[in-house]
């Protein structure tokens, strides 16, 4: 509780000496949102670690070698992340549910584990070091997070945004509406490669090190993103980032349970995708893919909670 | 004979010391009655680095309790917050800028492992606190910090015996011995301590004449490492360089012992702990390493420390322990002379900085002072598993 | 006959062995059952807890952990499935919520710790051991080049005998059909008279129980127990597995999991050992592009 009662009575001293946790909360909102467009799409994809990987390595490795602009890397490690986003997606995409899960899985462990472990350039096991400003990144960060949840909620108002709906809520009535399933899942699958290497490519610069662990790249770390998105609620875009924020500061809100934080997270995880699917931010709830057995009109009703 | 007592005396001696040298000048009478010196640690309790971190800590706690329990540092109190960063890097900046920034420690202690000492020790740098590794061994710990960038860092330091010295004393020590001629080097590659150990017997065999037949990396997180053992086995090595630490030095052992090969394990600071030595059992028999510290080492405050340390937790200490104990000795004695005001933290974290640089005192480890690099200058073990859960000595050599 | 085939082959049976556990969920309910390797982790934990804190000879406890694996089947039957089945909610759901279970099954073993709530169950946190010396007979034998131990020589036909066991009841026994036939199309196996949920726990404590068991063998013949066994071992390694063989397919989980085996192996010896680890998701990958439904897997229904 130390914690809360330091936030509202010294913002600022808090603000100064929680810098990290601040950076790295809004981070994870990036990546969240990231994740809210694949499944507002219809696609589970596990992918973003894979391109935060790609964000990351890119600017770090473009900043020990050529010493650019950190803005030039960035721009660049995201592009590059957009074109390995439009290779991945072409094959994967026609997969669905849990098909596409597992093929976007296998993604980010060859990436992690068959390229960036056997290159020597990327420092292999050990990562790579650089100089870094962990403590100045947060106006940055949260200035991004803002930009990019703005651009993402306006793409959902529009045609874009209309499009993934429907096809979210049935592909094959979509396809039969006209819309051009195959090319819409693209976009959103490409926007959200670009959106989580660049959540990547400011992770990297707030700490001195790239790390090609499970915890940073990998499976892992994909669990977790889908937890901001689950316990946030992908109705809103605004949903993921609040599951973000939760999740990130739950080893500070159960700062009394210590080390029983991730047993309550778990449960949390499984108490919301029973009780309230939709997130605590809400409405809609995931519809993304069901067997042909399970009624169909049912999903409609109303949601429970 | 009452230990306490001994300890006591000791410590009242180096305050009878202390008060007398510090005598006329600035600092005046230096009393920190009723003051507290906060201290803070960041060390892995749970995940890979538990294997070390708990004693580290246990070791820590141990000294602190000595120390308030004979009169602290001057009068003043030591206060020592121990935080968990489950072995992970990024929980262990974060946990270190709460320690600095939120708890206004005076300093900090840790974290355990070398991977997590890379990004915690230039955030450490950066805020202009002085921190203390008690366990870390890698290369590119003191003094460049910030590898590759080559400035010294200023503000850490460390009482961990290096692997650059170790690795090379153990190699030298067995080789006058047994005279091997080649060798195969296993190697965790995705973890730095373990490369950095690879590394370093890389650029050690050709001194010796041994031929480094393969390199054989694999993962950290592989269970099945006998793909990796057969590979190694076949090439018939006189010696199996193992670097990691964790629960694979066992498991190789085993898996080399059973596929038929009878010949030597050299490793680094990973074979050093009683865990690691029972799970190795019979197969580890005369597997040998350079150790920082011997529990049955023949200094004066080696046996206080040990018999305190069984006497308060039922069990021996092991090398981890008595660097954790070290390090709060080193932060004491250093505070004790760094005249602080308690009022102005960032000038006291600055002075305490500069009284470690002249550390020199008697410590579980033995006579104890930091090189100009920050770095450790201390005795060194060679010591050897026996096949039962402990260790043999096998020989002592001296700090140059 | 190399060495490094026989390592191939004896990670080859375990990956097998997971794998079918995996498949008859996916197979039967369509779907991915996550929790599948926290239950393995908890086979072998609970075993080696009654072998080393509890002082259990190793057959009863490894029949306890077995059974206490079973019983977690129920659990994430319970818990995580039934309550969405209820409430209609898509297959996702069940994927995310199995995810939650095993965050708490890992953590609580993770804690496990003297003096914690769950010291009764694991005492180690989250080190890494191994069953003690002994503990089961274990001769190493060695024919010429070779180097065979026991405990893995003997993985190999318990894994055929099991899935072989699997495989006669699922065609040739009532239970089996009824299985079957909640496969097929539950809304009729319910019209027929037959007892979904009850097929379905069943299905899920069979899963669960070969989950376990491999996760004993793999403890006793690896040499490795830990919260992270099954995370870092046979998590993401499963699914390869089904993959390859076809998703649904028992006899496809067996043979994808020697294949898997005897790539991994493959592509050490060829590329250096460092390209195991990637090698499993490379293959993965490739036979989700050109043939997701696997070697032996049914075509999948839709496609877009």
């Amino acid at each position: 509780m130390d914690f809360f009662i330091q936030l509202f009575s010294d913002p600022i001293g808090f603000w100064n000496s929680h810098t990290l946790l601040i950076s790295q909360i809004g981070i994870n909102g990036i990546v969240a949102t990231s994740m809210f467009l694949v499944l507002y799409s219809g696609q589970l994809s596990l992918a973003a670690p894979g391109f935060m990987a790609i964000g990351a390595y890119t600017s770090v490795l473009m900043e020990l070698y050529w010493h650019t602009p950190v803005v030039l890397n960035v721009a660049v490690a995201v592009i590059l992340a957009g074109i390995v986003g439009l290779l991945v997606g072409l094959p994967v995409l026609r997969l669905r549910g849990v098909f596409l899960a597992i093929a976007t899985i296998g993604f980010v462990e060859a990436l992690r584990l068959g390229v960036i472990l056997n290159v020597p350039i990327t420092g292999e096991g050990l990562g790579l070091q650089h100089e870094a400003d962990p403590l100045g990144g947060v106006p940055i960060i949260l200035v991004s997070l803002v930009m990019v949840v703005f651009v993402v909620w306006r793409l959902t108002k529009g045609r874009l945004g209309s499009a993934w709906s429907a096809i979210r809520q049935d592909e094959i009535a979509a396809l039969s509406q006209g819309i051009h399933v195959a090319r819409y899942k693209m976009i959103a699958f490409i926007l959200s490669a670009l959106i989580a290497s660049y959540a990547g490519a400011l992770e990297a610069h707030l700490n001195f090190f790239v790390d090609p662990g499970d915890s940073q790249y990998g499976v892992t770390r994909a669990v977790q993103i889908l937890t901001f998105a689950v316990l946030g609620g992908t109705g809103f875009v605004i949903g993921p980032v609040v599951g973000a924020l939760i999740v990130t500061l739950l080893p500070y809100i159960f700062e009394g349970a210590g080390d029983y934080i991730n047993i309550i997270a778990g449960i949390f995880l499984i108490a919301v995708i029973i009780f309230r699917p939709q997130g605590i931010v809400g409405r809609g709830g995931l519809a993304i893919v069901r067997p042909a057995w399970w009624p169909r009109s049912r999903a409609r009703a109303p949601s429970p909670g | 004979m009452n230990h306490m007592r001994v300890a006591t005396w000791l410590v009242a001696a180096f305050l009878v010391a202390a008060c007398g040298s510090s005598g006329g000048g600035g600092g005046g009478t230096n009393s920190y009655s009723g003051k507290t010196i906060k201290l803070g640690a960041v060390l892995s309790i749970t995940g890979a680095g538990g294997v070390y971190g708990p004693q580290s800590r246990d070791g820590a706690m141990l000294a602190v309790k000595q120390i308030n329990a004979s009169g602290g540092v001057n009068g003043a109190k030591i206060e020592l917050t121990v935080e968990d960063d489950a072995s992970d890097k990024a929980q262990s900046a974060q946990k270190a800028q709460t320690l600095i920034q939120s708890n206004q420690v005076m300093a900090v202690l840790g974290p355990t492992l070398s991977n997590s000492a890379v990004a915690v020790h230039p955030l450490a740098e950066s805020l202009k606190t002085p921190i203390l590794a008690v366990s870390t061994t890698g290369i590119h710990i003191v003094p460049d910090c910030k590898f590759p960038e080559t400035a010294a860092c200023k503000f850490v330091f460390r009482d961990s015996l290096g692997e650059q010295t170790a690795i090379p004393d153990n190699i030298k020590a067995y080789s006058d011995d047994a005279h091997p001629k080649t060798g195969v080097l296993l190697v965790a590659q995705d973890d730095k301590f373990s490369s950095d150990g690879g590394k370093i017997v890389q650029q050690t065999v050709a001194t010796h004449n041994i031929q480094l037949l393969q390199t054989i990396p694999f993962s950290k997180n592989d269970a099945d490492l006998a793909p990796y053992v057969t590979q190694a086995v076949r090439l018939k090595p006189d010696v199996i360089f193992i670097t990691s630490l964790g629960g694979i030095p066992a498991k190789i052992m085993s898996a080399a012992r059973n596929q038929g090969w009878q010949g030597q394990f050299l490793g680094g600071n990973g074979f050093n702990t009683a865990t690691v030595s029972k799970q190795a059992g019979a197969a580890g028999k005369g597997a040998r390493s350079a150790s920082a510290w011997y529990i049955g080492n023949d200094f004066a405050s080696n046996k206080d420390f040990v018999d305190a340390y069984k006497k308060e937790y039922g069990k021996d200490p092991d090398q981890f322990a008595a660097q954790g104990f070290t390090g709060v000795q080193i932060l004491a004695d250093a505070a004790k002379r760094a005249n602080l005001t308690f009022s102005d933290l960032a000038g006291d974290r600055e002075k305490l900085r500069g009284a470690m640089e002249s550390v020199n005192i008697q410590t579980p480890l033995g006579p104890f002072q930091f090189t100009s690099d920050h770095d450790v200058k201390q005795t060194v073990w060679i010591i050897q598993m026996d096949g039962q859960g402990g260790f043999t000595l096998v020989k002592k050599i001296d700090a140059s | 006959m190399d060495q490094q085939i026989l390592n191939a082959i004896f990670i080859g049976s375990i990956y097998a062995l997971f794998a079918v556990g995996y498949t008859l969920v996916f197979g039967i309910l369509d779907i991915l059952n996550l929790a599948h390797s926290a239950v393995f982790m908890l086979g072998a934990a609970l075993t080696y807890s009654l072998v080393v804190n509890h002082g259990q000879p190793f057959w009863i406890a490894a029949l306890l952990g077995i059974a206490a694996s079973a019983l977690m089947g129920l659990v994430i039957e319970h818990v995580c499935l039934r309550p969405l089945r209820r409430r209609h909610a898509p297959p996702i759901a069940a994927l995310i919520s199995t995810i939650g279970l095993a965050l708490v099954i890992v953590a609580a073993v993770e804690q496990g710790k003297s003096g914690s709530l769950f010291s009764w169950l694991w005492v180690d946190g989250a080190n890494s051991v191994a069953f003690p010396a002994g503990t089961v007979p274990n001769p190493t034998w060695h024919i010429g080049d070779l180097t065979l131990e026991a405990s893995k020589v003997l993985i190999i036909p318990i894994s055929i005998a099991l899935m072989l066991i699997l495989g006669y009841v699922m065609r040739f026994t009532q239970v089996g059909r009824g299985l079957r036939a909640v496969a097929e199309n539950p809304r009729a196996a319910r019209l027929m008279g037959l007892d979904v949920d009850r097929m379905i726990s069943l299905t899920l404590v069979i899963s669960s129980a070969l989950g376990g068991l491999a996760g004993i063998l793999f403890g006793l013949a690896l040499g490795d127990i830990s919260p992270y066994i099954g995370r870092d071992n046979v998590e993401v390694r499963g699914l390869a597995v089904i993959v390859l063989g076809g998703m649904g397919s028992i006899p496809g989980a067996v043979i994808g999991g020697y294949l898997l085996g005897l790539i991994e192996i493959l592509a050490l010896v060829t590329f250096g050992s460092n390209a195991r680890g990637g090698v499993a998701f490379a293959a993965l990958f490739l036979m989700l592009v050109l043939r997701p439904q696997g070697l032996f897997g049914t075509r999948l229904r839709e496609r877009i």
